[in-house]
């Protein structure tokens, strides 16, 4: 012990390799976690989106409601959760949903009302029924802002899953808790490094999706002059 | 040794408003009281630096017309920043430089968290203060030091406290990952709650340091009531209502006004932290 203090340094990459199962399985679980929250947090905050667009009295108190979730400090929540969930995934899930929901919803709902009146005018007198020009005309031209709204709520749960460590949950976070309660830095150097790094290649990803998604914003032009 | 511990920490049946209710919960070394002050303590120091850094910062770059680039990177950088796994990260170094093991990582992180609000405030507050009466300062003859400190700072006070509640709040509710860094503060709690398996003071825990940050975001509140100018206040309930009779000018004050709404906006989506 008093030997592994002597050459501790920050990082060994010998570790690495041993412990590479290890790492692995956090790294995955890091990955999971966030997607999971995110596509949860997605499915809720459509639905709340919808009712919110849908009945415009309710857009006040669904924004409200989700800021509020979203003010509850992380730890926090997490430790409430624990005596009726246990120490569980569900545990680590449900703030984690919570907490996307606020930039969810806001990114939706600004997407859905930059849509020009006379676009939807235009898709309304060529006959759409309004299922087809909210999913044809709408969504299309809303994906940039829910594009910038899923990167953000992916990286702030990237930031977030580590935290969930404290819950027994927690992917990369757990190497942290691990290599703090070991006296030994090297897991906490990688496990913060590599959620990180993750955060800024699931940002990067998701910006690429959005390009692609939405060659028109590209071309700038009349387009983007009517979307202004 | 950890059963011994515990048999000191917290009886095991005691219910969670015997517990918060109970004096000795409160008092001495351990107690709620000091813990807290621990927390305040070390937040208050992190909102003093972030403000002393950020404000000057963002209130010079805005000044000359510079920044906009950096505004909007200090907002991505500050988002990405996974405050946990930064102060994680910051434990060997400070060790190796021989700062100890708290509480420089958990500040450091702390205040990376807090900088990007209050500069975003800082910059879209003083960048939208009305041309005209910059215009209008220097026109009475005012040098460029006070068209900065006395005009554009004054008018952009109150927005500029938004954005340190912001950041407040957000240390304050971040700073309980401190203690599972081997630290002190309110998530001690917590920690020995999860630790050992007891739900009074995990619940216990988990209620403070939610009040805690809901009474730092109420006594900001209080402190920009009292802080903010009396002329700078009326001037802005005046812009708000669009008092103006010209449609034109009616319109600019409402763009600006959504404007000066959005910093806010952008910001809870700009937090990265993890409250």
């Amino acid at each position: 012990m008093i030997l592994a203090q002597a050459t501790n340094p920050i990082i060994r990459w010998e570790y690495l390799r041993d412990e590479w199962d290890k790492v692995r399985t956090a790294l995955i679980q890091h990955i999971e976690l966030t997607l999971l929250a995110v596509a949860l947090g997605l499915v809720v905050a459509s639905v709340l989106a919808a009712i919110a667009l849908r009945y415009r009295w309710t857009a006040n108190p669904i924004t409200t409601f989700t800021a509020f979730v979203y003010t509850i400090p992380s730890v926090a929540l997490f430790g409430l959760l624990v005596p009726y969930t246990g120490v569980s995934r569900t545990t680590a899930v449900i703030p984690l949903v919570g907490y996307t929901l606020l930039i969810l919803v806001t990114s939706i709902l600004t997407g859905f009302r930059s849509v020009p009146p006379a676009v939807r005018d235009a898709a309304e007198g060529m006959g759409l029924s309004p299922a087809r020009r909210v999913f044809t005309v709408e969504l299309p031209l809303a994906v940039p802002y829910i594009i910038t709204g899923i990167r953000v709520a992916t990286v702030t749960t990237v930031g977030l899953v580590t935290v969930a460590a404290i819950v027994g949950e927690g992917g990369l976070g757990r190497l942290i808790l691990d290599g703090l309660r070991r006296t030994f830095w090297t897991p906490m150097t990688v496990g913060a490094s590599l959620s990180i790094i993750l955060a800024l290649v699931l940002d990067l990803s998701l910006w690429g999706l959005g390009r692609a998604l939405t060659p028109w914003t590209r071309r700038g032009g009349p387009q983007r002059a009517a979307t202004r | 040794m950890i059963l011994v511990a515990a048999a000191q920490a917290v009886r095991r049946d005691i219910g969670l408003w015997e517990w918060l209710f109970d004096a000795g919960t409160w008092t001495g070394r351990n107690g709620i009281l000091a813990t807290a002050g621990d927390t305040v303590r070390l937040c208050a120091a992190v909102i003093a630096t972030s403000a002393l850094i950020a404000v000057p910062l963002g209130a010079f770059l805005a000044h000359i017309r510079r920044g906009e680039l950096a505004a909007t990177w200090v907002v991505n950088v500050g988002r990405a920043i996974p405050t946990f796994a930064l102060a994680g990260l910051l434990v060997p170094i400070s060790l190796r430089w021989g700062y100890g093991f708290e509480p420089w990582p958990v500040f450091v992180a702390l205040t990376l968290l807090s900088v990007p609000p209050i500069f975003l405030t800082t910059f879209t507050a003083v960048s939208q203060v009305d041309p005209v009466v910059v215009d209008a300062a220097r026109g009475m003859g005012l040098e460029d030091r006070r068209v900065l400190l006395r005009v554009e700072l004054a008018l952009a006070l109150s927005v500029i406290l938004t954005g340190v509640r912001v950041a407040a709040v957000q240390a304050v509710a971040t700073e309980p990952i401190r203690a599972f860094l081997g630290g002190g503060g309110l998530g001690g709690y917590l920690r020995d709650g999860l630790g050992q398996n007891n739900d009074t003071l995990v619940l216990g825990g988990a209620i403070l340091v939610a009040a805690l940050a809901a009474l730092t975001g109420a006594a900001f509140g209080v402190f920009e009531r009292v802080i903010v100018p009396k002329g700078v206040r009326r001037l802005r309930r005046a812009g708000d209502r669009g008092s103006s009779h010209n449609g034109e000018d009616h319109e600019r004050a409402s763009v600006q006004v959504s404007e000066a709404a959005d910093p806010v906006g952008s910001l809870q989506l700009a937090d990265g932290g993890l409250r």
